[in-house]
């Protein structure tokens, strides 16, 4: 019996679907949990939260939902070293939780992707995210190469990177710093940051390697159709370079 | 000199009612939150003239949906806690600045008595404020 | 009581009693249509994947004056009603397009940039959050609409064509039980419809916004799912039913709606309506447009489930004070609308009584606009005045506005906004089955002859769609025009109808869906440039046949399709010289040839990349396939020589490759790509690094 992943659904959450679907594309067994029924999530293996506006974002981006029932069973999971994976708003929830970058104690946040820089509005653009740590040093990237670049698109209005200098350090220390931004061609500069991210950080790993918490959506960048740089000869249904981190995320639950 | 401008929705604040259930499963014995937005404007010596100013620009109110308050003082209240970013947003509020400097959280308990200061401290921490971001000011 | 609902019923705005009689006449049937306007939405066949028959729902509808009074959430509600209206037809939401007309907003720090500022963000915020791609859609930006802008809103649904969910209930409904779900009924709505019909004054915009709706998008999002397992379990259990959004005219607009076209009645307990405050009077109950509810008629043993899979399953009480799906009333075989509140009969007319219609005969002044033969311009010093083109306001980059719209969500986007003239899906998982969606409607033809500006519209959203390499369907439309009342200015509306039915003809494309929005006026009654806005629906059989952005390869011809006129009326480079110019008759049959040239060269998958020549004129076309080149990381230029490069001669701009072996037969080769990063047109050199600069900074002063 393979792995079994769980995607929650809170009221707001908007990208379950194609989460789902990609995950299912790359042979996970992923199927959605609603939050009527959150008692479910107990039976699980995995947790991929998934992008949209959990709680209308209430308060601030991923607090409420972080305090949700549902997210009872994702700290315990991820406290037993089960693998959970945050996209955007799912990333947003796992700071609020204090999970990533895990530095302080449970849902007592340490570091928020919060409204963007300069200026404060939601932004809809392609990008690429560089892989920044080892691969072996989270589970979830460990089937990357080495400085993997991962397309995928930046459709938020708060996913800058912000915290104390001393959080920020240790985020840096830590290794905790997973993904930056990087032009296509693997180049690392501030025109390749969509949001004022503080190091450029578009994503962030616990200390334990088993929690990452991405901004940008992979899964939207996901099949040959949605790349606009396609080559002709490309299958337009087959898988994208997006997929290539979700399929690392199912490979590490096959091998675990 | 800076003066301190109060807004608050007329119509149900959906997020306050929701703050009010996540604190009392915190544990925060709140039984009604009260929030409102609060504006810094350094040229606020002429209250009246600041008021027209707001009101005329539509960016951050709205006669429909708005309650606006001038307040006397740029701090919190009793039984109020400010939530400020590190980082304020400053916008351009009919032709001046204003900055949007916290959002005040009131919460009160039985018969609308005010919460103490113990009860506020508890709330910012477990929920109103993310101190990567924000500080809390009683 | 009957009063409020007639008014309600009958206002201007959802009757289109002074308009309906020219209407009638624009084609709506064909062999794709599976359903006309008449309902919440029209439906198209879009393809077949698996065996299963696939349908593209459209709807398209203005938010103007709410707009205008209340930008941010005037145009959120737009999105919010365009998308129950989809929905209700038993879709799956896929995709919404928003066409804008603003006033002038060089002063980022004037009323009309707040009105264009807070009409983005409201459609961004309410789209964002639901997750609905916003994949097409335009702006303008003229002082005819500095009192009054536009927000029109398209919305896009896919459903499989034995699913669809019709807007009355069928034969045999008697005893139905009438459920209405979404938020609890509250005051904010009142007076909505009337309330757009009329002309906009300073002195009323505060007393206007009670009429202005609370846009809830978190509680839309939660609705919307729950409202997809209803027709999951529909499916399932074969079970037939009708589905309505409340719009104008509140409970009793729709419930009679939904009834008396079955050809029954409805009995409606307003007691049981789940309201916001107590204490509401029953006209406010009956008629009030709180957003975010419809209204479902659903046989009696399918009401638990209903309400187990609204109330418990997604819990609607929980996410928005007191809503919830509630049963208020029934299906009767009598063909009268009864109203009780309180065990008291408040209001029994016939059906008939509230949805027919009545007519206003209004007199209107012949329109004859003066059409011109082609024209050249003496030369122009293309050095000075091609960079003023692109900088110009309808021609810059429009990425400062879009970037603010989630454009992928959802992930089935092939094309987001702004990669090519119209956007793409991929609406089916797994299928190869692709939809298109453009819009257009330019309003400096529509200030100088209604007609002429109608049938670019028609053409200019169609080539759009043709453009990215689909096949155009079928055609929605938006008549946003002045008063009726003034026959001069009904003229222009009766003229620009008239010309949208010949051009759809003509192009044998039929209308599906649309809306009229008419007193569009200033407070002293100036009308609005005309504005005939028409969105397009093209299907693409495989999706590997989409034409994908920018210059692909050095060397390639440039080919321009199109028909062959010089235009250079209402053109950017004739508002630059200060001429107004005139417009040529539109010959079909050159139109005709044009498309099939296009259709030939993209099923050979000879076209390496295009777009369509329309604002700026062919030399900014292809400056724009040099810039969707360059954000792809390729470094191509071009080399034309083109008679007038700016004039805005329809067509489109083709690079095809040398050897592709195409008969070029009716086309013409203008130039070829070169791998120089500039552009080099009638001798002239320009840098591209430095056009792209001018055209992509000017409206991120606004949209910063």
């Amino acid at each position: 019996m393979s792995a079994r992943i769980a995607v929650p659904v809170f009221p707001g959450t908007n990208s379950e679907d194609e989460t789902l679907r990609l995950l299912r594309d790359c042979g996970g067994n992923a199927e959605l949990v609603h939050w009527s029924q959150a008692s479910k999530l107990a039976r699980y293996d995995a947790y991929v939260l998934s992008g949209g506006f959990a709680y209308e974002d209430r308060i601030r981006a991923g607090a409420i939902a972080a305090h949700d029932r549902m997210m009872d069973y994702v700290i315990e999971a991820a406290a037993s070293g089960k693998l959970v994976f945050g996209i955007c708003n799912g990333a947003q929830i796992l700071l609020e939780a204090g999970l990533v970058p895990g530095t302080g104690p449970i849902r007592r946040p340490t570091a928020a992707f919060t409204r963007n820089g300069p200026a404060p509005h939601f932004i809809c653009r392609h990008v690429y995210m560089k892989l920044a740590i080892e691969p072996v040093r989270c589970a979830i990237t460990a089937a990357l190469p080495e400085g993997a670049l991962v397309p995928a698109w930046a459709a938020h209005a708060e996913g800058r990177l912000a915290a104390t200098p001393e959080h920020l350090s240790e985020i840096v220390g830590g290794g905790h710093l997973a993904f930056i931004y990087a032009s296509a061609n693997g180049i690392v500069d501030a025109a390749a940051v969509p949001n004022g991210s503080a190091l450029g950080c578009a994503g962030l790993v616990n200390r334990e390697g088993n929690v990452l918490a991405i901004m940008p959506h992979p899964e939207r960048d996901a099949w040959n159709f949605n790349h606009l740089d396609r080559r002709e000869s490309d299958d337009v249904l087959a898988p994208s370079g997006g997929s290539l981190l979700f399929r690392s995320f199912v490979q590490a639950l096959a091998s675990a | 000199m800076t003066r301190a401008v109060a807004i608050a929705l007329k119509i149900p604040d959906n997020t306050a009612f929701t703050a009010a259930v996540a604190l009392r499963r915190l544990g925060v014995g709140v039984e009604r939150v009260e929030r409102s937005e609060i504006y810094f404007f350094d040229d606020g010596g002429d209250v009246p003239a600041l008021i027209e100013r707001i009101t005329a620009d539509e960016t951050i109110f709205n006669p429909n949906t708005h309650r606006l308050t001038v307040l006397d003082e740029a701090a919190p209240r009793p039984g109020e806690v400010w939530i400020e970013p590190l980082d304020p947003v400053t916008l351009s509020v009919s032709k001046g600045d204003g900055e949007k400097a916290a959002t005040s959280w009131r919460l009160l308990g039985r018969n609308d008595a005010s919460l103490d200061q113990e009860a506020l401290r508890a709330a910012a921490e477990r929920l109103l404020c993310n101190p990567a971001i924000e500080r809390a000011v009683y | 009581m009957e009063l409020h609902a007639f008014d309600a019923a009958w206002s201007e705005h959802c009757s289109y009693k002074s308009s309906r009689r020219f209407l009638k006449n624009l084609p709506t049937s064909g062999a794709r249509v599976l359903l006309g306007p008449g309902e919440d939405a029209g439906i198209l066949h879009l393809g077949t994947h698996d065996g299963e028959r696939y349908a593209i729902v459209v709807a398209h509808e203005s938010h103007n004056h709410p707009s205008q009074v209340v930008p941010f959430e005037g145009a959120a509600t737009g999105i919010g009603g365009i998308v129950r209206d989809v929905l209700c037809m038993g879709a799956e939401v896929i995709a919404v397009a928003d066409p804008l007309r603003f006033g002038r907003c060089d002063d980022p720090a004037s009323h009309e940039s707040h009105v264009a500022r807070g009409a983005v963000d409201g459609i961004g915020a309410y789209g964002n959050a639901i997750g609905v791609p916003n994949v097409a859609g335009d702006v303008y930006f003229e002082h005819g609409f500095d009192e009054n802008c536009l927000v029109n809103v398209v919305a896009l649904g896919i459903v499989n064509e034995k699913d669809i969910i019709h807007s009355y209930v069928p034969k045999g409904a008697e005893g139905w039980q009438l459920v209405l779900v979404g938020k609890a009924t509250d005051p904010s709505g009142f007076g909505g419809a009337s309330f757009s019909s009329l002309a906009l004054d300073a002195r009323d915009a505060e007393l206007n916004k009670g009429a202005v709706q609370v846009p809830d998008p978190f509680f839309k999002n939660v609705l919307m799912r729950a409202s997809y397992r209803v027709f999951a379990l529909l499916r399932e259990r074969k079970v037939v039913a009708a589905f309505k959004d409340l719009g104008a005219g509140g409970i009793v607009g729709c419930s009679a709606e939904i009834t008396a076209h079955g050809g029954y009645g409805a009995q409606i307990e307003l007691d049981k309506v789940n309201v916001a405050v107590e204490g509401m009077p029953p006209e406010v109950i009956a008629v009030g447009e709180t957003q975010e509810r419809m209204l479902w008629a659903v046989p009696p043993d399918f009401v638990p489930e209903l309400l187990r899979v609204y109330n418990e399953e997604f819990g609607l009480p929980d996410v928005a004070y007191n809503a919830r799906a509630t049963p208020i009333g029934e299906v009767t075989a009598q063909r009268r609308y009864v109203l009780r509140y309180r065990d008291q009969i408040v209001m029994d007319v016939e059906s008939e009584f509230l949805t027919g219609s009545i007519h206003d005969e209004l007199p209107y002044t012949e329109k004859i606009y003066h059409r011109a033969a082609a024209q050249e311009l003496p030369a122009l010093d293309i050095q000075r005045i091609f960079p003023r083109v692109l900088a110009h306001r309808d021609v810059c980059s429009r990425e400062p506005l879009y970037r603010r719209y989630d454009s992928v969500v959802r992930g089935r986007t092939v094309l987001p906004r702004g990669a090519a003239d119209a956007g793409v899906l991929a609406p089916v998982p797994g299928s190869r089955l692709g939809v298109a969606l453009a819009v257009a409607g330019n309003p400096r033809y529509g200030s100088i002859d209604a007609a002429y500006a109608a049938e670019q519209a028609v053409l200019e959203a169609m080539r759009r769609v043709v453009a990215v390499g689909a096949h155009p369907i079928g055609l929605t439309d938006c008549l946003n025009f002045g008063n009726p009342r003034r026959s001069e200015q009904f003229g222009g509306f009766v003229a620009a109808v008239e010309a949208l039915a010949h051009a759809a003809a003509e192009l044998d494309l039929p209308f599906v869906s649309g809306n009229v929005s008419l007193y569009n006026e200033t407070s002293a009654g100036r009308a609005i440039p005309a504005s005939a806005i028409v969105a397009c629906i093209g299907s693409i059989a495989d999706i590997a046949n989409v034409v994908t952005p920018g210059f692909k390869a050095a060397g390639s011809a440039l080919l321009w399709v199109g028909s062959r006129e010089f235009v250079t009326g209402g053109s950017v480079l004739a508002e630059l010289l200060g001429d107004k110019g005139t417009l040529p008759r539109i010959e079909y049959d050159a139109e005709r040839a044009a498309l099939a040239i296009m259709r030939d060269a993209i099923a050979r998958g000879v076209v390496r990349a295009c777009r369509v020549v329309a604002d700026g004129g062919m030399l900014t076309a292809v400056a724009r396939l040099a810039f969707d080149a360059r954000a792809a990381g390729r470094k191509l230029g071009a080399e034309i020589d083109f008679g007038n490069p700016l004039c805005e001669a329809g067509g489109f701009v083709c690079e095809i490759a040398a050897d592709s072996g195409m008969d070029v037969t009716g086309t013409l080769q203008i130039g070829t790509t070169t791998d120089a990063p500039e552009l080099i047109a009638n001798g002239t050199r320009f840098d591209i690094e430095r056009l792209y600069e001018i055209w992509s900074q000017p409206l991120a002063k606004l949209y910063p």
